[in-house]
C-alpha cells in the first residue's frame, strides 16, 4: 500500500504547484457558489449520475476528474441546463446557484447560461470576425453602444491573454486563427458578459502543450474573479489549476476534496487507484 | 466450417492468414488492373458527361450560326437581253428561276431562262399606236405590270405560268395574260400622256391612279363582279379625279386595300391620299422624306403587304416608312427605320415576294440587299460600272437579276436565308407594321402571308423571368422557412416523417402540377379571389394569435404537446383558416365588390387573366419547394452542434441562435438552395405551358400570364419549318435558356465557394 502510494503519488502530484507552501484548503471554510443535492439524471433508461451532493466553492477551481464515461462532463452541463437540450435526459434532484433552484420552472435558462459560461472540449468559435465573435453575447442582451462593445472586447481579450496577438487583426476571421488561440477566445467569448461561474469542458483535450501551458495559466488568473469547473482527463492538468478535486467513477461521485489532499492522501481506494495509474 | 474449426482449435496468428509472396504479387496485379479499371471507367464517364455537354453547345452553335450571316452574292453571269434593244423597262423572275420576262419600251415581253439567257418565248403588246411613257408594277405576286401611255391610255399585262409535269419533270411554260379584258385602257378622256403611274390589285379590285401631262390625277377601279348568266368574272370601271398634287410626282403607289395613295415628288416629299371614299379624296399628310434642297424620291415601292413603304432618293438613302394614326385616327407618315446609304441615287427597288426584305439597285452600280423589320442591310455590292436600271428578286429569295443599261442582263444567285434576325430586332424595340410605337412583341406566325414576324426575345425572357420570380416568392419563404424549422426546432421524430414527404412532393410530375393549375386552380382562384388574399392576410395573422395564445397558456396544458410537436397544431389552424376564406369569399365580394373581384379588377383597370403569374406562381412554387426545402434543410441540420451549443451556452435564445449563427454557418447551402430552385424554376416547361396562358406580355403584373423561352420552345417547335428563322430562333432561345441556368449555377457555385470559404471550414 505505502510502495504503491509512493509510486503513484509524486506521479499524480506532480503538477501541484507550490506544494509545499500552498495552504491546505477545506470546504467547510470556503464561500459556496453552487450547491447540488440530490442529483440524479437518467439517459432513458441509463442513470448517468447517481446521487450526486456536492458543494462548488465561489472564485476557486474545481476539476472533476474520472475515467471516460464516468459522468463528469454530464455533471458539469447540469450547471447550465445544457443537457435539456438532450430528449431523453431526465433530471431529478436540484442545483442552487445563491440559493435558487436554477431546475425551477420559473427559471429563465438563456439568462442561467449567462451567468454561467461554458467553454467546450473543440473551440467553437462562429463563423465570424474576431471582434464578432467576442461581441456576440453582448449583443445578444440588446447592447448596441460601439464604444461600450469595443471596450468589453478589448478587456475579454486582454484578460484572456489573447490581445497582444490579435489586437491588429480584430476583423480577420476567427478561423484563421491557431486551436489554442481559439480556445483562448472562446474563453475570452465567454468572461465578455460577465458570468459569475465559468465551465470548461475539457479544454485542452484538442490542444498542443504550448497552448496548454497558456490556457492554464489563463484559468490560474480567472479564479480571481470567477468560480471555475473544469473537466479533465488529464490528472497533472487538474492538479496544476485546480484548488479541489471530485473524482467520479460510474456516475457516482467517489471523492471530493482539496486537490493536494485527493492527489497526495486520497481517502478511498478507488481514487488511489485512478491517480495512481492503476484504474482499468 | 474452416471458421468453426479454427477458432475450436489453437488461436491462429495474423501472419498465417497473410498470403504468401507468390499470391501477394498475383493479388498486386488483380488489384492493379481493378485500378486501372476503375480510373479508366471514371474518367471516360467524366469526359462523357463534359463531352455531350459540349456537343449540346456545339449543336446548338450550329443551329444558330446561320442566323448572325449577312446576305451573299454569287457570281454573275451576263448574257444579252432578250427580244428588242428598246430600253428595258422591267424584269421578273419566276418561282423555279426556270423562267423570266423583261418588259421593254416598245412592248417586247421576252421570256428567258434566267441562268443562262436562253430565249423561251416572246410576245408584243400591242399599245395601238401609244407610245410608253411611264410604267409601273402591282404587288409583285400579283404579276401585274402596267404601262401609261402618250395618249391617256394604259396597257395592262400579266406574266403567267404554266406548271405541268410531263414524265415527271418539272416544266414551266411562260404565258402573257390581260387582267381586265382589253389590254388597253383609256384613263384620261382627254388624252394627255400619262406622265406617272401606278397600279394595283387587290381584294377590291384593280386600281390605277396616273398623273397627266396636265397635272391632273386620275383614279381607275375596276372592280370586279360576277356575271349570274355567264358565271364570267366582268370588270366594270369607275374613275374619279382627285386633288392634285402639290409637285409634280415621280412615283405613285396605291395599296392593296385601296384606301391608301401614296406619292412621291421630285422635290423629296411623300404625300398621303385618304382614298378610302374616293369622290372625296384627301391629302392627309405631306412630309419631307428625302432631305436636302434638289433631291427627289427616285425609287419607291411597297415592301410585302403593302404597309411600309421603301423610299429611296437621289441621295442614295433608303428609308422605311408606314401610316401610324395618330390621336385623331388619321393616318400620319411616320419614318420607321432608315437603312445603310448608297453611294448613288437609288434607281430601283424590288421587295421579297414572301418577307418584308427589298433589293435595290443604285446609278453607281450597286446592288443592295435590305431587311425592314430587322433594319438590317444584309449586302450592298458593286456590280456594274454603269447605272443600274432594273433590279429584280427571285420569288424564293435566292436569285437576283439586273440591268444596267448595257444591253446585257445579269444574274446572280443570292443567299438570304435569315434577314429577319438581328441583335436589334431581337433584343430592342422595334416598330411593327400597323402598331403606333416601337415594342418588344413575339409573335412568330400568324394565317396571312403578309404577315410580319415579331421575333423579340424579351417578351420570352421576360416572361421566363416573371414565372420564376413569382414561384420564388411564394417558395422561397415557406421553403426556407420551413427548412429551418424542421432541422432546427422539430423533433427528431416529426422530422423524420416531414422531410421525406416533402422530398416526395417532387417526383410529383409536373404535368399533373400544370394540369391541377391550369384547369381546376386557376378558374377557382378566379371565382375565389377574396379568399385567395384573405388568406394571405388572416393566416400569417392567426398564426402569431396561436402561438401568443400557446405562450400564455398554462404549462400544464403545454406540456400535454411533446416538445418539438408544436408545429403540429397549426395544422388545423391552417385547414380552418382555408375554409374560412373560402366560405367567406362570396359575402366579401358582395360586401365590398359588388358581387365580384375579377369584375371590379377589370373597373378599376387593372387586365386580369385566368391564367396568370399567381397560379403560376403558385403552382411552379409547389414545384420547386421540394428542392430548396431538401438542399436548405441539409444545410441547416448540418451546422456543427458545438456551434449552437456555444451560443446556447452564451445565453442566445434558441431563435437567436438560428438567426445569428444557424443562419450565418448555413447561408453557403442556402443560397445554392436557391439557385437551384431559381434554375429550376427558369427551365421549368410543363406548369408555365399549362398554366400561364402564353401570352407573351412585357410586364410583372401578378394577374397576368406570360411566355416563358421553355414553353415557348415547347409551343412552337412543331409548328417551325425546319432550317427556317423561326426555327433556328427557338434554337437560339434554348440557347438563351441554357445560358440562364448556366449563369445562374455559375453565379450560386461561385457566391457558394466564396460563403463556405468565409463561413465553414468545420
Amino acid at each position: 500500500m505505502i510502495e504503491e502510494n509512493q509510486q503513484g503519488a509524486p506521479l499524480a502530484s506532480a503538477g501541484l504547484a507550490n506544494k509545499d507552501n500552498r495552504k491546505r484548503l477545506s470546504l467547510r471554510n470556503e464561500e459556496i457558489s453552487m450547491q447540488v443535492r440530490d442529483l440524479n439524471l437518467h439517459y432513458g433508461s441509463d442513470q448517468a449520475l447517481k446521487n450526486i451532493s456536492m458543494d462548488i466553492p465561489n472564485k476557486r477551481v474545481t476539476a472533476f476528474i474520472g475515467p471516460s464515461g464516468c459522468g463528469k462532463s454530464t455533471l458539469l452541463r447540469c450547471f447550465n441546463r445544457m443537457n435539456d437540450l438532450i430528449d431523453i435526459c431526465r433530471i431529478e434532484g436540484e442545483i442552487t446557484i445563491e440559493g435558487n433552484n436554477i431546475y425551477h420552472p420559473s427559471v429563465d435558462v438563456p439568462e442561467l447560461r449567462r451567468k454561467v459560461g461554458m467553454v467546450f472540449q473543440k473551440p467553437n468559435p462562429f463563423p465570424k470576425s474576431i471582434y464578432e465573435n467576442i461581441a456576440y453575447g453582448l449583443r445578444l442582451q440588446g447592447v448596441k453602444n460601439r464604444r461600450k462593445l469595443d471596450e468589453v472586447v478589448e478587456n475579454s481579450l486582454r484578460r484572456a491573454a489573447l490581445w497582444d496577438e490579435v489586437k491588429d487583426r480584430l476583423n480577420d476571421n476567427a478561423f484563421g486563427l491557431s486551436g489554442g488561440q481559439q480556445q483562448r477566445l472562446v474563453i475570452a467569448r465567454a468572461i465578455a458578459i460577465e458570468p459569475e461561474v465559468i465551465l470548461l469542458d475539457e479544454p485542452c483535450s484538442a490542444l498542443d502543450p504550448i497552448s496548454t501551458a497558456k490556457v492554464e495559466e489563463l484559468i490560474i488568473d480567472l479564479k480571481e474573479s470567477y468560480t471555475i469547473v473544469i473537466v479533465t482527463h488529464n490528472m497533472q492538468q487538474a492538479a496544476r489549476v485546480s484548488d479541489f478535486t471530485a473524482y467520479m467513477y460510474l456516475g457516482e461521485l467517489i471523492e471530493y476534496d482539496d486537490t493536494a489532499k485527493l492527489f497526495t492522501n486520497p481517502a478511498k481506494k478507488a481514487t488511489e487507484d485512478y491517480i495512481t495509474g492503476r484504474y482499468g | 466450417m474452416s471458421s468453426n474449426a479454427t477458432s475450436a482449435g489453437r488461436p491462429i496468428s495474423a501472419r498465417e492468414l497473410l498470403p504468401d509472396a507468390e499470391a501477394r504479387t498475383k493479388l498486386r496485379r488483380i488489384r492493379h488492373f481493378k485500378d486501372l479499371t476503375t480510373r479508366f471507367m471514371v474518367s471516360t464517364a467524366g469526359y462523357g458527361v463534359v463531352i455531350s455537354l459540349a456537343l449540346i453547345f456545339v449543336f446548338l452553335f450550329t443551329e444558330i450560326v446561320p442566323l448572325l450571316r449577312g446576305a451573299n452574292l454569287g457570281e454573275p453571269v451576263s448574257y444579252q437581253v432578250p427580244g428588242t434593244d428598246a430600253p428595258t423597262l422591267h424584269i421578273v423572275s419566276e418561282r423555279y428561276q426556270e423562267a423570266a420576262v423583261r418588259f421593254a419600251e416598245d412592248g417586247t415581253v421576252s421570256f428567258f431562262d434566267p441562268t443562262d439567257g436562253r430565249d423561251l418565248m416572246e410576245q408584243v403588246i400591242d399599245f395601238e399606236g401609244g407610245q410608253v411613257v411611264s410604267h409601273a408594277n402591282a404587288e409583285p405576286r400579283t404579276r401585274i405590270v402596267a404601262f401609261g401611255l402618250d395618249n391617256g391610255r394604259v396597257a395592262l399585262a400579266e406574266h403567267d405560268y404554266d406548271l405541268t409535269y410531263p414524265d415527271d419533270v418539272r416544266l414551266v411554260t411562260p404565258k402573257l395574260g390581260y387582267p381586265v379584258e382589253d389590254s388597253i385602257i383609256t384613263i384620261d378622256d382627254q388624252g394627255q400622256p400619262l406622265n406617272v403611274i401606278g397600279v394595283q390589285r387587290g381584294d377590291p379590285g384593280i386600281g390605277i391612279v396616273a398623273y397627266t401631262a396636265d397635272g391632273r390625277l386620275l383614279l381607275t377601279r375596276f372592280t370586279s363582279q360576277r356575271s349570274f348568266m355567264t358565271g364570267e368574272t366582268e370588270f366594270v370601271p369607275s374613275q374619279y379625279e382627285l386633288p392634285a398634287p402639290p409637285a409634280a410626282p415621280t412615283r405613285i403607289l396605291l395599296d392593296i386595300t385601296m384606301r391608301n395613295l401614296l406619292i412621291g415628288d421630285a422635290q423629296g416629299f411623300l404625300h398621303y391620299y385618304d382614298i378610302s371614299n374616293p369622290e372625296q379624296a384627301v391629302l392627309r399628310d405631306s412630309r419631307q422624306v428625302i432631305e436636302g434642297v434638289g433631291n427627289s424620291v427616285t425609287a419607291m415601292e411597297f415592301l410585302l403587304g403593302t404597309v411600309s413603304i421603301i423610299v429611296g432618293g437621289s441621295d442614295g438613302s433608303v428609308a422605311q416608312y408606314f401610316l401610324v394614326r395618330d390621336e385623331g385616327n388619321v393616318g400620319r407618315i411616320t419614318r420607321i427605320r432608315e437603312f445603310d446609304q448608297h453611294p448613288g441615287a437609288i434607281t430601283s427597288i424590288f421587295p421579297e415576294y414572301s418577307r418584308k426584305g427589298f433589293v435595290v439597285g443604285d446609278a453607281a452600280g450597286h446592288v443592295g440587299v435590305h431587311y425592314g423589320t430587322s433594319a438590317s442591310t444584309l449586302l450592298i455590292k458593286r456590280v456594274s460600272d454603269h447605272p443600274l436600271q432594273s433590279v429584280a428578286v427571285t420569288p424564293r429569295n435566292n436569285g437576283m437579276l439586273w440591268t444596267d443599261g448595257t444591253g446585257q442582263i445579269h444574274y446572280a444567285s443570292l443567299w438570304n436565308r435569315h434577314p429577319e434576325s438581328s441583335i436589334k430586332s431581337l433584343w430592342r424595340k422595334v416598330w411593327y407594321e400597323g402598331r403606333s410605337s416601337r415594342d418588344y412583341v413575339w409573335q412568330s406566325s400568324s394565317a396571312t402571308d403578309e404577315f410580319e414576324p415579331k421575333f423579340s426575345l424579351i417578351p420570352l425572357s421576360v416572361g421566363t423571368l416573371k414565372a420564376a420570380f413569382y414561384a420564388m416568392l411564394f417558395a422561397m419563404p415557406l421553403a426556407i422557412f420551413g427548412a429551418i424549422y424542421t432541422a432546427y426546432f422539430m423533433s427528431p421524430k416529426m422530422r423524420g416523417l416531414v422531410k421525406p414527404t416533402i422530398e416526395v412532393m417532387e417526383a410529383l410530375p409536373t404535368v399533373i402540377l400544370g394540369f391541377l393549375a391550369g384547369l381546376w386552380m386557376a378558374p377557382f382562384v378566379e371565382n375565389h379571389l377574396p379568399a385567395v388574399f384573405s388568406v394571405l392576410l388572416l393566416l400569417p395573422l392567426f398564426m402569431l394569435g396561436t402561438a401568443w395564445l400557446w405562450g400564455s397558456l398554462p404549462r400544464s396544458i403545454r406540456y400535454l404537446v411533446p416538445p418539438g410537436w408544436e408545429a403540429a397544431i397549426l395544422i388545423p389552424l391552417v385547414l380552418f383558416t382555408g375554409w374560412l376564406c373560402v366560405t367567406l369569399s362570396p359575402l366579401i365580394e358582395v360586401w365590398f365588390f359588388d358581387g365580384s373581384m375579377r369584375q371590379w379588377f377589370t373597373d378599376v383597370g387593372i387586365t386580369y387573366d385566368q391564367r396568370n403569374a399567381l397560379v403560376v406562381g403558385i403552382a411552379m412554387g409547389f414545384a420547386v419547394i421540394p428542392t430548396i426545402f431538401s438542399i436548405a434543410e441539409d444545410a441547416v441540420f448540418n451546422v456543427p452542434k458545438h456551434l449552437t451549443q456555444g451560443s446556447l451556452a452564451l445565453g442566445a435564445t434558441p431563435w437567436q441562435t438560428v438567426i445569428g449563427v444557424v443562419l450565418l454557418t448555413a447561408s453557403p447551402g442556402i443560397f445554392s438552395a436557391v439557385m437551384i430552385g431559381f434554375g429550376r424554376a427558369v427551365g421549368e416547361t410543363m406548369i408555365v405551358l399549362m398554366a400561364t396562358g402564353n401570352s407573351p406580355v412585357v410586364n410583372f403584373n401578378i394577374f397576368e400570364g406570360m411566355r416563358t423561352l421553355s414553353a415557348n420552345i415547347a409551343v412552337e417547335m412543331p409548328e417551325a419549318a425546319v432550317g427556317s428563322t423561326h426555327y433556328r430562333l427557338l434554337f437560339l432561345a434554348a440557347l438563351v435558356l441554357f445560358g440562364f441556368t448556366f449563369i445562374l449555377n455559375t453565379i450560386a457555385e461561385v457566391v457558394r465557394q466564396r460563403l463556405r470559404a468565409k463561413y465553414s471550414s468545420l
